[in-house]
């Protein structure tokens, strides 16, 4: 008996963690389609959202170490493309009057369906990925932030200015609202099994060389631009994914300003927060981080609207405990909640190390909060 | 001595050499030399406020490879005491401001930065978001109610802020070239700031503290320099520019929101980054380069084109970037010491130098 099971050990450790995950995610879907009201489907959909965007982050920054701001631009051209494929015919043809010629030609008859469009707007946002890479991948640190940040402005004025294509600041007319809270969570399903996937692979395991210690990873052979591109493409595809959802889920009610830094939802600095207070190199981090980020705005956001007992904290509490629950985590925690460690295997976990004490010993631990002061 | 006065005329002259290059483009593009001479002046007057920018975050980017997201709000921060304290006059307004700012710099310092001290970059970065965060949110909710004190209406958008001054902001004529006060003003205190800055990391003893803290930090911690000390001076000096930027910033847009802090933080961050963020000369000289891009673009570009200023000029940032990681700072120290290479005889023959 124990033979057998010994000889899949190794094959289970592996596949723990994101089978733990899914876990978490499934539950997560099945509590929320179950028993969750309107206002809840609602965040519980905009949460798998960010989860794309903060797994596309992880496969880039988490496993390459090269900070990035401008994967939401990857999301803004996601979003575009799905909807002016999936916007029917009839509706094109008198909204996007200047549209010129050499791209109306193919935009216009073209009628997608919801996945046809999602697909289109990844495989978009990963076309132009690709041609992006070449300078990308060639910086580190903060060239790196500023060239990616760079790209987010540029698509920015392109979506503003562009009115012929992307009618500017106005929202889009007859996108199809067919994103739903299934949808998103088997989206995000995927790109989390994909995330770990990629982080477990040869390039992915190049490319964590490469984050340690970039000298190192070059002198064995590891080509660091090129697994960089790699890893740069595939997110530019996972964000892609998600902002096409994003675009369904508005039902076109989105602008340029939703793909850049708003100021009452920055989006291209909250989902950095979630990846960094999660822990940026494992891809429990990214799904903790984006967890505790939303339980924590969103909490304090239903306080604020329904009150407990009666009483309501100020308007902007939401924002303030968000802010220093932030700061406290990455004070309490400097590399994140899970330590940038997966779940580890469930023999593994040993109680956290306290020198005095007789009941610090006792406490149990937690299987996520506790898996990164057990392994660290 | 001689060594250094002359690489510091090398660099004036190679300077001139690129302004006299840019009047000249501007001239052939816009037909006459009066009008170029104007957009130059205007670059260069919008320029030196982007190098201000720059300088406040660089210096802490040195000392502690901290990104600070949240100087956009200290110089949010200076505007609103600006606007709260408009009726004091001039000189009481801008030293009120000045020093406020400085306070809420090292508050942040001690808030969120010190337990964050041996942190990574990116995690700095993040602890300055919620910094920035808490601290917008504050201006839009209005958190000390100081609102009604004041006579106005802060947390819903932007609104008039200080009144211009007429003698200041008024432009008059030099031979065709129209010319305001407050031009000239933020270039001359954009010098004197530089210079300043120059003159305390070189010749007082918690410069040359900042200077080995920017090099090594834990080094310069082992030979029993207080890093605490340290910190909070760098944390006091970007205060002290962030409300001098504050300052220049309202009285020449006049208006004040919540929000205003990022357009100032993005110009800092980005000309930082193109000049060298390491060094504050390159960070200066970048946010210059970077607000005479984006005016000369304007300026230049045609009708079909000019709304695009932005991309083309974050196009050239990234092209910048790919060619010189480092910096533009770097690219001319290797420039000068190349020509210098040149005209240098070995010390000792054989030696090349």
């Amino acid at each position: 008996m124990t033979g057998r099971v010994r000889g899949a050990e190794p094959l289970a450790r592996r596949m723990w963690p994101p089978l733990v995950l899914s876990l978490v995610l499934l539950m997560t879907w099945l509590l929320v389609d179950a028993f969750g009201d309107i206002v809840y489907t609602d965040i519980t959909t905009k949460m798998f959202l960010m989860l794309m965007i903060v797994l596309g982050l992880q496969i880039f920054s988490g496993n390459s170490g090269v900070l990035s701001f401008g994967h939401i631009a990857f999301m803004a051209i996601g979003a575009y493309t799905s909807a002016l494929l999936t916007i029917p015919t009839a509706i094109k043809q008198f909204t996007y009057l200047s549209m010129p010629h050499f791209i109306k030609f193919w935009v216009f008859p073209a009628q997608l369906n919801w996945l046809e469009g999602t697909l289109a707007g990844g495989g978009f946002a990963m076309a132009f990925a690709l041609i992006t890479s070449p300078p990308i991948v060639r910086l580190a640190g903060v060239q790196a932030g500023i060239a990616t940040l760079a790209l987010l402005v540029i698509v920015y004025v392109f979506d503003v200015q562009t009115s012929a294509i992307t009618r500017g600041t106005s929202t889009q007319i007859g996108v199809p609202t067919t994103t739903t809270l299934r949808a998103v969570f088997v989206w995000a399903l995927i790109f989390m099994v994909a995330a770990f996937a990629f982080q477990q692979s040869r390039f992915g395991l190049r490319l964590r060389a490469s984050r340690e210690n970039e000298r190192a990873a070059k002198s064995v052979g590891v080509r660091v631009p090129i697994e960089r591109a790699i890893a740069w493409t595939i997110s530019g595809f996972v964000v892609g994914v998600a902002g096409a959802l994003y675009g369904h889920y508005f039902g076109g009610t989105f602008g340029p300003d939703d793909f850049y830094f708003n100021n009452g939802f920055n989006i291209v600095l909250l989902t950095i927060a979630m990846l960094v207070v999660g822990g940026m190199t494992s891809v429990t981090g990214a799904v903790v981080g984006c967890y505790f980020v939303t339980i924590i705005y969103e909490g304090f956001r239903r306080w604020e609207v329904n009150g407990i007992a009666g009483v309501t904290p100020p308007a902007g509490t939401s924002n303030f405990a968000l802010a220093a629950a932030l700061l406290l985590t990455l004070i309490l925690r400097p590399n994140g909640i899970t330590g940038g460690k997966e779940i580890p295997w469930p023999s593994d976990w040993h109680l956290p190390r306290r020198p005095r004490g007789p009941r610090a010993a006792e406490a149990a631990p937690e299987p996520l909060s506790e898996a990164g002061s057990a392994a660290s | 001595m001689t060594e250094s006065w002359r690489k510091y005329a090398t660099i004036c002259l190679s300077a001139a050499c690129a302004l006299a290059l840019v009047l000249l483009i501007l001239s052939l593009q816009l037909g006459s030399p009066s009008t170029a001479i104007q957009y130059t002046l205007d670059s260069m007057a919008y320029g030196s406020l982007y190098a201000l920018m720059a300088l406040g975050l660089s210096l802490l980017f040195g000392v502690m490879g901290l990104i600070n997201f949240a100087y956009g709000e200290l110089i949010m921060a200076g505007a609103y005491t600006m606007f709260f304290t408009r009726s004091w006059g001039w000189l009481g307004m801008i030293l009120i401001t000045i020093l406020i700012v400085t306070i809420l710099s090292l508050l942040t310092e001690l808030v969120a930065f010190r337990p964050l001290r041996n942190a990574s970059p990116v995690t700095l970065l993040v602890a300055s978001f919620a910094v920035s965060y808490a601290l917008q949110e504050f201006a839009w909710t209005d958190g000390l109610g100081l609102a009604h004190q004041f006579d106005a209406t802060i947390g819903t958008g932007p609104q008039k802020g200080v009144e211009p001054y007429p003698w200041l902001t008024n432009q008059f004529d030099v031979s065709g070239v129209l010319v305001s006060k407050l031009e000239i003003v933020t270039m001359i205190v954009t010098i004197a700031v530089v210079v300043g800055m120059t003159v305390l990391l070189k010749r007082t003893m918690l410069g040359i503290q900042l200077r080995a803290s920017t090099e090594d930090f834990r080094m310069t911690q082992l030979t029993g320099v207080k890093a605490n000390r340290v910190i909070s001076a760098a944390f006091a000096i970007t205060g002290v520019i962030a409300g001098i930027v504050a300052v220049l910033y309202v009285f020449r847009n006049n208006a004040v929101a919540p929000d205003m802090g990022q357009g100032p933080l993005f110009v800092a961050f980005v000309g930082g980054a193109i000049g060298g963020l390491g060094s504050l000369t390159g960070a200066a000289l970048g946010g210059f380069v970077l607000g005479m891009i984006i005016n000369i673009l304007g300026a230049t570009l045609s009708i079909q084109y000019k709304s695009h200023t932005q991309l083309f000029a974050f196009l050239l940032v990234i092209g910048i970037l790919v060619f010189v990681p480092d910096g533009l700072i770097a690219f001319r120290g290797s420039a000068v010491a190349r020509l210098w290479a040149k005209f240098r005889k070995p010390a000792v023959e054989g030696t090349t130098p």
